[in-house]
């Protein structure tokens, strides 16, 4: 057997190792649960030695056993229950990642140019871009802190650089120059969008 | 039976606790929101309803699926952020629910706990019902 100096770490793979029955995003919740707790008692106990902070947890197997019997019963909680109301801030934490991704690419495939008396593509882009501003806002997969940083980066900052370079170039930038102005924005969103689903809270 | 088995006490308090204790963690949302340490310090000070606090986890985990409670994050002065249970509306139902029903159980438990091992007063059709006690 063999001990790493994080004792942290080896009772959350011991859980998740008990635990390997579980869904994957069940453990991953029980994990990042366990993690929370651990860190929350630290701060708020600073005197107190993790070793016992992790035997007032309690024995992985237990915690392990506990989740598997709480996935198993499901269904008999749930039939007493009222119909499911609606889940609010549960969306996919992908959704409005790959809204706000896509959104630019969306701007430029349905755009059929300035002159047409109605271009789709802009309409497209800003639609996209708002309903993935709105969605990652109300997320409970972010902080306050990250969701206006998300907001700031992949809408704020590219808005306003389109519309002062076309307010600076006259619409009518040549094709390279836009081309390249949007990949940039498409590499700051895309970026982002990363830095976000790499952060997100399970 | 001994009366003072530790082990089997243990498990009397086990079992018992299994149905109560998702109605207990309600009630300590009702007020406001707990967050995961919160509610766990509590049932520990309760005593009767301490229980390895790993455990408390699956069961927050399964009320949050059953939209029993829903959670936020929230920035805390000093430490990392908490997760806060609130209930929802269906939680406090469920709660209210229970919280009508208990008294009647915990009365019917206790007659059956603390009768005398004599037929019961109520009029029964069955004579053997003294085998009861």
């Amino acid at each position: 057997m063999k001990t790493s100096a994080d004792p942290v770490r080896d009772y959350l793979s011991a859980v998740e190792r008990e635990a390997s029955a579980l869904p994957a995003d069940r453990r991953q919740e029980l994990l990042a649960d366990l993690a929370e707790h651990i860190e929350v008692t630290r701060a708020e106990r600073p005197g107190v030695a993790t070793g016992e902070i992790l035997a007032e947890l309690g024995d992985p197997r237990t915690i392990a056993a506990t989740a598997l019997s709480e996935a198993g019963g499901e269904t008999a909680m749930t039939e007493g229950g009222a119909a499911a109301p609606a889940r609010r801030g549960k969306v996919h934490p992908l959704v409005p990642l790959l809204m706000l991704t896509l959104s630019l690419p969306f701007t430029m495939v349905f755009s059929i140019g300035p002159d047409a008396a109605f271009d789709p593509g802009p309409v497209f882009g800003v639609l996209f871009r708002l309903i993935g501003a709105v969605l990652l806002c109300t997320s409970v997969h972010w902080t306050a802190v990250q969701k206006t940083t998300g907001v700031l980066l992949t809408v704020v900052v590219p808005t306003v650089l389109f519309v002062t370079w076309n307010l600076i170039s006259g619409w009518a930038a040549p094709e390279t120059q836009a081309l390249l102005g949007s990949l940039g924005a498409l590499t700051l969103i895309t970026g982002t969008s990363v830095w976000l689903w790499r952060t997100r809270r399970v | 039976m001994e009366p003072g088995d530790p082990t089997k006490q243990a498990r009397a308090a086990t079992q018992l606790r299994k149905g109560v204790l998702e109605y207990c963690v309600l009630a300590l949302m009702r007020d406001r929101p707990r967050y995961g340490v919160e509610l766990l310090h509590a049932l520990e000070d309760s005593g009767a309803l301490a229980t390895s606090q790993g455990t408390v986890y699956p069961l927050l985990s399964r009320l949050r699926r059953d939209d029993l409670v829903t959670t936020t994050w929230q920035e805390s002065a000093s430490g990392p952020p908490r997760r806060y249970y609130a209930l929802t509306e269906s939680g406090r139902a469920a709660l209210d629910e229970f919280t009508r029903v208990w008294p009647g159980f915990r009365d019917a438990v206790d007659t059956f706990l603390t009768a005398p091992p004599s037929p019961s007063p109520s009029p029964s059709p069955s004579p053997s019902t003294g085998d009861l006690a």
